[in-house]
Order: structure tokens, then C-alpha cells, then sequence
């Protein structure tokens, strides 16, 4: 009997087989893959496999490859991945072709493989398979500006893969164990390992902490329709789970969540492309979970909370974001735009897209009921337990921005704020919407019973959210951020503009490579080039008759001198002698006698003398 | 019956108010846990929403004017002109 079968080996080996399907018989084998690992999930969880504090152990070249750790925090990411893979594979069916279904199911798998590694290697080998099909889901929406944009994505994360693999090579020579747990961090007395800084660099590029950033909005936007729904979920979210692993409680996590959440709302309130917006506020809400790992220092109540948070977190806003990318990608779809200053007016053909994408938004945005409710409050009551009131009051703030962009701006300059509708449009196809549905009907669920959510969390549950001094608070604070956005709506209008941002950086350093290996470089390997070149030609020719071609230049560097002497009539002359010459030239060659050749011969040799005495 | 814009308004403005009258309500009946001092303000949630919405409009807005906003073509700008250079 098989003792353990890898989720995401259903997905990665059922990648491979797709093209061999056509038609429904493809449609319904893209969506048994989900359920199969899904099932397979349910059984480990069981303990029918392998349960739960058990490791899966394959020897490889003398070192124990941990391919299945099985606990309850890769448990908890394990089944939101699989979930929302089906979700999104449902939204994603109506897509002819293979090559997204199948780039699609390798990114599913490959986080699954970095959720489930147990060690360094097994890790690093499943974040480079991540990076590498979500690039094919990029640049499958074969526009220009989507190539550029996959390319300075698949360019900063190869930057981010080499950090981990210098990290995991020093950490291993100076441990000798490529076991994945947490990182040594330095003490009162050590300093901090480079092999720790190397790595926790590549897990905050995944996790795309400012100034790492630049690559998720930069590229999200431009994937396809279907491919920015698959993106929204695992890269970012694999890197929370990582970061939970090596380094909970590391304090300038919490900071650096912090200002992730609030700097995510800044630039969405610049953003034209609503995709953008959206990505924006991917940043913003992974800064929760950021600052949540950051606050889980081990052994204590508000550190068990805090990972709880972010693991929850984690979950739900896979759930939403997913849903509200599927909204905006179903805008895309239909109607080709997806700049504010194009859209408009669109309730009237889609009010089922626009009110399942306010689920999304009313989940991303903390409502009682939705599940950003339920599980962003973790993360702010840890602030609160670890007694930390500037955290509390920027990820409350985050709150206000993002209910303000996602709940109010985008909706409102999408489904109304012109009067007529911009274009012609439809609700997208059915399987989009189903797809909406099926994820929204998820978002309440959780929202309404959270304890679904709570019992898989990695530590004992001791929150109740449906306080009344949460749920009022809340609506407050998200009501009179509806007061505020009604009377300053007219500065909310899109404006057709892009946002500067870290990307810029590399951006302009790459067009000035280019332009320099372009225009000085090349100017200066043509000039030596020449140079060369017209030197062998001189010994070329020179070579052929070297008593005459002696002669000829003789008679040049006269003409040279004694042009400024004579009259021009009779330079006019020797000028044309020389030229005969050389057009007669090599001419005949001079016959040499053997005393000649001797004497030349003893001239070379005495030369060389000379020369190596003079060196000696 | 259909209802009106102006009737929703009327329903959201009478939410608001609950909201308002539900957290002195809140506060001085059940005594929730507080971990801040801002906390016992009963209008806390509604101010700090009001004025941290009015705050990243304009500051946000302030910041892409003054600086990060730049036509769309910014990027592809330098690239056609190289192109012409060619």
C-alpha cells in the first residue's frame, strides 16, 4: 500500500495529462483534480495516510528529502490552496487551449510542495517551479506590455531564488541541516546569520514587503483574465506559511507589515487599472499577515493569536481576493477595459457580477458577517494583546483605505458614477459567475460560522469576534468612511495615469544598460574594431613587395613635406607618379641573389641579438 | 415598490446614527475590554473612519500629484524615441 501521495502531485502529474483531453470530458477532468487532492487531504487528515506531526521521508543522495510534513499549520494552508484552486478552475473553464490550464496546476502544485517540504531543498526546488509557471500565466496574455512585465517579474525572482539557495548552502555548512525550522535569528551575544538575512530576503521578495514589492503590481495586472486569479492566491500566501515556519516573532516583521498595510492603500488611491487597485490591496492585506507573524513570538497568548491571525487571514483573503479579481477580470472580459477613466454605468448589464463582487469587497473590507471579519480582528486584537497601539492604529487605518478603494471607489467608478452606460456589455459566462458564486457562498460561510475556520487553525482558539464592541466599532469606523468617501467622491474620479514606484528603479537602471551597451559600447568596440582592421590591411599589402611599398610611403611623406614649398602644379604631378605606383603596385617583385637573402638573413639575426640583450 | 435612491440614503443615515447611539450604549452597559485609552471613546470607530478616509484621499492624492502620477506612456516614451534613433 501506498504509504503517502503527495497533494501536489495530483496536481503536478494531472497537469501533464490535460492536453490528452478535449471537450466536457476536459472541463469535468480539470475539476476532478481539485476534489482528488481534496479527498486525498480528508484522508491524511484522518490519519488514514499519514496524520497529522508525521513526515514523509524520501532518501535522496545520502540526505533525508522531507516531502510531507504534516501538521496543522501546513493543514490549514493546504485546504484553502486546494479549495480556492477548484474555485478558480471553475472560473477559469470556458478558457480553450491548454497551456494556462496547465500552467495553472503547476503553480498549484508547486505551493502545495513548498507547504508540505520539510527541508531546505525540497523548498527551494518547488519556489523555482511557483516562479516559473506563474510567468506562463503572465505572459500568456501575449501583449507587450504583459511580456515586459513577466520578465521583470521572472528577473526579481530569480534574484529571490538565489538569495534562498546562497541562504539554505551557508546555513547548511555551518549546521550541516537542510531541516526547514526556524531560522537562528542571533542572540544577546551573536550576531545575526547572513545565511537567516538571505533567506528571510527571498521569503519578504514571495511575500512582496516593501521595497520588494514592485513585481506583484507591476505584473498581476498585465496577467490574463484568468491567470491574475490563480496569481492573487499562492506566491504571496506561500511566503506567509514560510515565514511563519522560520521566523515567528521577528520584530521588524510587525513594522514592516504595518507599513505594508497602509502603503498598499496609498497607491490604490492613485490607481487607473482596477486589477492594479486590487493587487495594491493584495500588499496591504498581506501586511496583516506579515505584522501578525511578526507578533507571534512563540509561548505566549498574543503570539498563538497572532499566528492564529495570520494563518486565518492567509485563508480568508484567498478566498476574497480571489473573488474580487474574478469580478474585475470578468469586467475585463466582457468589455476589454479595465481603466476607471473607461469604465462606467455598468450596473445596468452586470448587477450579478457587481453584487457578487461586493462580497469580496465587503470581506476584504471587515464587515460583520463576511470573513475578513472574522479573522483581520485576530491581527488587530493581537496588536492590542501585545500592546501595541501605533500597529493598531495603522492597520485599523489600512481598514478605512481599504473599504474605501475596493468597496467604494472601484465599484462605484465600474458599475455607476456616469450616468450612461460607457460600452455595451453582458454578464461574463456561466462558469465565471458559478464560480463567483461558489467562492462568495465560502466567504459568508465563514463569516457567519467561523468556527469551520477556527478548529484548523495551529493553536487552540480563545477569540469570540461577534463581540458587541467589535461589531459596532467596526460599522462605524465603516460607515463614516462612506460619509467621507460620499463627499469627496468628485477627487475619487480615475485619472489616466501610471504610479511610480519601486519598480521605477529597476525599470530605468535596465534602460540605461541598454542604452549604454547600445551607444558608447558599441562606438567604442566599432573604433578599435576599425583600428585593427585597417592595420592588417596596411601589413597585408605592405607584405607583398616591402621594397616598393617602403619606396611608395618615402615618396608620400615628401610630397607631405614638400607640398608647402613647390607649386601646387607640380605636386599635382608627383602625385599622380604615386599613384601610378601604387596602382602598378606590387608590380614585379626584385629577384634577390643568395648574398642579399644572407645579409638579411644575419640582419634579422643581429636584430634579435640586440634585442634580447637589451631585455636581458 | 421600488425603492429610491433617496430612500436608501434614509436607511444608511438611520444606520449610522445606530451605530453612534449603539456605542454609548455599548460602553456604558457592557463594559467591554479595552486595550487603549481611545478605546472608551464611544465614537472612536467613527471619527478615526472619518477623518483616516478624509486624510488618505488627500494625502494620497497630494503625493501622486505632486510626484508618483506620470502619463501612461511614461515608460514606452524613451523606448519609441531609441527606436527612432535606429
Amino acid at each position: 500500500m501506498i504509504e503517502w501521495f503527495h497533494p501536489g502531485l495530483v496536481y503536478l502529474l494531472g497537469a501533464l495529462l490535460i492536453p490528452l483531453f478535449r471537450g466536457r470530458l476536459k472541463k469535468v477532468y480539470l475539476l476532478s483534480l481539485p476534489i482528488l487532492a481534496f479527498v486525498n487531504l480528508l484522508l491524511i487528515s484522518k490519519g488514514f495516510f499519514l496524520s497529522e506531526g508525521k513526515t514523509w521521508v524520501l532518501p535522496f543522495l545520502g540526505y533525508d528529502l522531507i516531502l510531507g510534513r504534516i501538521d496543522r499549520l501546513s493543514m490549514v494552508f493546504a485546504y484553502v490552496f486546494i479549495i480556492a484552486s477548484f474555485c478558480m478552475m471553475l472560473y477559469a473553464l470556458h478558457v480553450k487551449g491548454e497551456g494556462q490550464h496547465v500552467a495553472a496546476y503547476f503553480h498549484v502544485g508547486s505551493t502545495l510542495g513548498v507547504v508540505f517540504a520539510g527541508d531546505l531543498f525540497t523548498l527551494f526546488f518547488f519556489w523555482e517551479v511557483m516562479a516559473w509557471s506563474a510567468l506562463f500565466l503572465i505572459w500568456h496574455r501575449k501583449t507587450r506590455a504583459a511580456y515586459g512585465a513577466g520578465l521583470r517579474y521572472i528577473l526579481v525572482h530569480f534574484f529571490g531564488g538565489l538569495c534562498l539557495l546562497a541562504g539554505i548552502l551557508l546555513h547548511f555548512h555551518a549546521t550541516g541541516s537542510i531541516a526547514f525550522e526556524i531560522f537562528p535569528w542571533g542572540g544577546e551575544s551573536s550576531g545575526i546569520p547572513l545565511a537567516s538575512v538571505l533567506i528571510l530576503l527571498a521569503f519578504v521578495i514571495n511575500a512582496a514587503v516593501p521595497p520588494f514589492h514592485a513585481w506583484l503590481s507591476d505584473a498581476y495586472p498585465e496577467a490574463t483574465v484568468t491567470g491574475a486569479v490563480f496569481l492573487t492566491a499562492f506566491t504571496t500566501k506561500s511566503a506567509i506559511y514560510v515565514l511563519i515556519r522560520g521566523f515567528p516573532g521577528l520584530e521588524i516583521l510587525v513594522w514592516s507589515g504595518a507599513i505594508m498595510a497602509v502603503y498598499g492603500v496609498v497607491f490604490a488611491v492613485l490607481e487607473n487599472d482596477i486589477r492594479r487597485l486590487l493587487a495594491y490591496h493584495i500588499i496591504s492585506q498581506v501586511g496583516y499577515m506579515v505584522a501578525g507573524v511578526g507578533m507571534g513570538v512563540m509561548g505566549t497568548a498574543a503570539g498563538e493569536m497572532a499566528i492564529n491571525g495570520a494563518a486565518a487571514h492567509a485563508f480568508c483573503h484567498i478566498l476574497y481576493k480571489a473573488l474580487l479579481f474574478m469580478g474585475a477580470g470578468a469586467v475585463l472580459e466582457v468589455t476589454g477595459r479595465s481603466k476607471l477613466t473607461e469604465l462606467g454605468g455598468l450596473y445596468r448589464y452586470m448587477p450579478i457580477t457587481f453584487h457578487l463582487y461586493m462580497v469580496g469587497a465587503y470581506s476584504i473590507s471587515g464587515f460583520p458577517l463576511f470573513n475578513g471579519f472574522v479573522s483581520k480582528t485576530m491581527v488587530v486584537q493581537a496588536s492590542a494583546m501585545s500592546h501595541l497601539p501605533i500597529i493598531w492604529l495603522m492597520l485599523e487605518g489600512a481598514s478605512v483605505g481599504t473599504f474605501l478603494h475596493t468597496g467604494l471607489k472601484l465599484p462605484w467608478g465600474t458599475w455607476f458614477a456616469k450616468d450612461k452606460p460607457v460600452c455595451k456589455a453582458k454578464e461574463p459566462p456561466m462558469n465565471m459567475l458559478v464560480a463567483m458564486g461558489l467562492t462568495s457562498f465560502f466567504c459568508i460561510l465563514l463569516g457567519v460560522y467561523p468556527k469551520l475556520l477556527y478548529q484548523l487553525l495551529p493553536y487552540p482558539v480563545h477569540y469570540e469576534p461577534y463581540t458587541p464592541a467589535h461589531v459596532v466599532s467596526m460599522y462605524q469606523l465603516l460607515g463614516f468612511t462612506f460619509v467621507a468617501f460620499w463627499l469627496l467622491r468628485a477627487k475619487l474620479h480615475g485619472e489616466p495615469t501610471i504610479t511610480l514606484d519601486i519598480d521605477w528603479f529597476y525599470r530605468m537602471a535596465g534602460k540605461r544598460v541598454i542604452w549604454f551597451c547600445e551607444k558608447p559600447l558599441m562606438a567604442f568596440a566599432q573604433f578599435i574594431d576599425g583600428k585593427v582592421m585597417s592595420l592588417v590591411d596596411f601589413f597585408v599589402w605592405f607584405s607583398r613587395n616591402p621594397a616598393t611599398a617602403l619606396h611608395i610611403k618615402k615618396e608620400e611623406a615628401k610630397l607631405k613635406v614638400k607640398r608647402l614649398m613647390i607649386s601646387p602644379e607640380r605636386v599635382r604631378k608627383h602625385r599622380q607618379v604615386i599613384e601610378e605606383k601604387r596602382s602598378k603596385y606590387p608590380g614585379e617583385l626584385p629577384k634577390l641573389t643568395l648574398g642579399s637573402s644572407l645579409v638579411l638573413i644575419l640582419l634579422a639575426f643581429s636584430l634579435y641579438l640586440i634585442l634580447y640583450l637589451l631585455i636581458k | 415598490m421600488k425603492i429610491t435612491v433617496k430612500q436608501l440614503f434614509g436607511v444608511l443615515y438611520g444606520c449610522l446614527l445606530l451605530s453612534i447611539v449603539a456605542g454609548f450604549f455599548v460602553l456604558l452597559y457592557l463594559h467591554p475590554e479595552v486595550h487603549f485609552y481611545w478605546e472608551r471613546l464611544p465614537v472612536f470607530g467613527a471619527v478615526y473612519g472619518f477623518i483616516g478616509c478624509i486624510v488618505i484621499i488627500l494625502g494620497s492624492k497630494a503625493i501622486g500629484h505632486l510626484w508618483l502620477q506620470k502619463k501612461e506612456d511614461y515608460y514606452e516614451k524613451d523606448e519609441k524615441n531609441q527606436g527612432g534613433d535606429q
